[in-house]
């Protein structure tokens, strides 16, 4: 695009007689009315009071929602959401990382055909890819087996608890770790490894003057990636979780699909945005400092 | 694989490797196995795909996906092509909110926009439905849409369009011919990849499909949920080709619209994740 004024508009506008409001309309219905409003909507009901006989919901200024989930129980779940989506992320990071930079080191045909390995996984049906992991953890599944023959005695347990949870989400999110990782990985030149090498600088050096800065935008977009939407899963713990309220997101779907507890459901939607956003705000800060490396 | 010269990333590699296919494999295996529990290989049947294939709630919840993946797709691209054609002529502030409200569409955990959503259904009366699962699909399916229309958007020379209302075409004429022709492989490729996220919902039809008919992922949830069963398996695999498919032409569409060759056409692979 090259910038205003350089480049007369007045034949672009054929269209803008149409006017740019006409343009925008569609845009303006799908991200206001569908996308912005809920999201206030459910804001402003977080801080409402809901009746327990016939589910009516009343808009009050009302802070027992938030009140309500510093409750054991639900902090509880809130803090295991927190640490899985964490170290789930954190997991994510290393395996991709390590990942990312094999195939970045590989000759560009080797480099297509890994980076293709990653892509289809991928592209996968994501319940079928979640569901793939009850038949391979399940007690008597191949994995179980293969523990006994390595000597365990009884079954791994592993389906339908925080572990399983944890693999699923690892399973599920590791491409969108890997992929951009990869992408920052790719623009080092060869020449800069050699010139490493030719420096002096012990394989460990290299990685940590060379690899590691250039990864870093990359790690940040897929910590964002990653972490954001693995805090607020759903599916997977619904799946892999055996039905068990184990996270945020299940709660959260709880109050709305099952208690009809409208106003708490929205205290907990927000409660996740503004953990977000404070992760979000957190990781653009970390962002400059990388980039003046 | 060169261990030599990666002793400890290239045994790992292969590791994480094994880690991303041997669940797709069990599952491409399982479909085929007798074994009710899948404890191992029992034989070779071709049972469960005949039961899936007779199963009346796969087969109305395959017809309710495609009809939601079809309309959402459409809609989105509607969406996508007005907006990258506003964006063009947008300042440079408006053109910040917008792009943040894309990211925002796309980085929101699905729970939380679908039950505002929901909530907001609820309050105006709109009853849930297929409408309402269309709707909640083009919500962020169109921001994946415009990102990838708007790519291309912006490595189109206004010149182009000047030429054709020179050369006397009309406004129509000129964006129909010009605007438009150079925009459709990004449009193919965006409404392929809308699709196919669509097919694959489960979060936003789980909250928005109240009495309708379920979509197959909500299906397949059910059933997972219920017990599990080898034809789970077979649908899986049938519902993998289908999508690896058409994400497979999506990404073709998307290459050759530019003519980059092959560094090109990784790089646009990876463009669509960005």
């Amino acid at each position: 695009m090259p910038p205003p004024g350089e480049r007369p508009r007045r034949r672009l506008p054929a269209f803008g007689g149409l006017s740019r409001l006409a343009l925008l309309l569609p845009t303006l219905v799908i991200t206001a009315v569908c996308f912005v409003i809920p999201l206030g909507l459910i804001a402003v009901y977080s801080f409402g009071t809901v009746n327990q006989v016939n589910f009516d919901v009343y808009f009050g200024w009302t802070t027992q929602n938030y009140h309500d989930f510093t409750s054991a129980l639900y902090l509880h779940t809130l803090a295991r959401s927190v640490f899985l989506s964490l170290s789930t992320t954190l997991s994510c990071a290393v395996l991709g990382f390590i990942f990312a930079y094999y195939i970045s080191r590989q000759p560009p045909r080797a480099q297509q055909l890994l980076l293709v390995a990653v892509i289809v996984p991928f592209w996968t049906s994501f319940i079928v890819r979640t569901y793939a992991w009850v038949d391979l953890l399940q007690n008597l599944g191949p994995l179980d087996r293969f523990a006994r023959t390595l000597g365990l005695h009884g079954h791994i347990d592993i389906l339908y608890t925080p572990y399983s949870i944890a693999i699923g989400i690892l399973y599920s999110y590791l491409p969108l770790m890997i992929l951009p990782i990869y992408v920052s990985l790719e623009r080092i030149e060869p020449a800069l490894y050699d010139a490493a090498a030719d420096l002096g600088a012990t394989p460990f050096r290299q990685f940590r003057r060379v690899v590691l800065p250039h990864a870093v935008p990359g790690l940040i977009a897929g910590i964002i990636i990653v972490g954001v939407p693995a805090l607020g899963e759903y599916v997977i713990p619904e799946i892999l979780g055996g039905g068990k309220t184990l996270m945020a997101g299940n709660l959260l779907a709880d109050q709305f699909l099952e208690t009809g507890n409208y106003p708490f459901g929205s205290a907990l939607a927000v409660s996740v945005m503004v953990v977000l956003m404070l992760l979000l705000f957190l990781l653009r800060r970390a962002q400059p400092a990388a980039e003046v490396q | 694989m060169n261990i030599r010269r990666h002793p400890v990333a290239a045994p790992l590699s292969f590791l994480i490797l094994l880690f991303m296919w041997v669940p797709l494999i069990v599952v491409g295996v399982n479909s085929f196995n007798t074994q009710t529990i899948m404890a191992g290989w029992g034989g070779f049947t071709t049972h469960w795909y005949s039961l899936a294939w007779h199963n009346q709630d796969v087969r109305t919840g395959l017809k309710t996906t495609l009809i939601i993946a079809v309309a959402s797709s459409v809609l989105s691209l509607f969406v996508a092509v007005t907006g990258a054609l506003w964006w063009r002529r947008a300042s440079p502030k408006a053109r910040a909110v917008y792009d943040g409200l894309i990211f925002a569409r796309i980085i929101l955990p699905e729970v939380v926009f679908a039950t505002a959503l929901f909530f907001l259904f609820l309050k105006i009366h709109f009853s849930l439905g297929l409408t309402a699962i269309v709707i909640g699909h083009t919500v962020w399916n169109s921001a994946y849409a415009a990102i990838i229309v708007q790519a291309r958007m912006a490595s189109l020379d206004p010149a182009l369009e000047e030429a054709a209302a020179d050369l006397g075409a009309t406004p129509w004429r000129a964006f129909r011919r010009v605007t438009l022709s150079a925009l459709m492989p990004a449009i193919i490729a965006a409404g392929l990849l809308a699709f196919t996220f669509s097919f694959d919902d489960v979060v936003t039809s789980v909250f928005l499909q109240g009495a309708s008919n379920s979509p197959l992922p909500v299906v397949i949830l059910g059933m997972i949920r219920f017990r599990i069963t080898p034809e789970i398996n077979a649908i899986g695999l049938l519902v993998m080709l289908f999508t690896v498919t058409i994400m497979s032409m999506a990404v073709i569409f998307y290459a050759t619209a530019g003519s980059l060759g092959r560094a090109g056409r990784r790089g646009s692979m990876l463009d669509m994740y960005r």
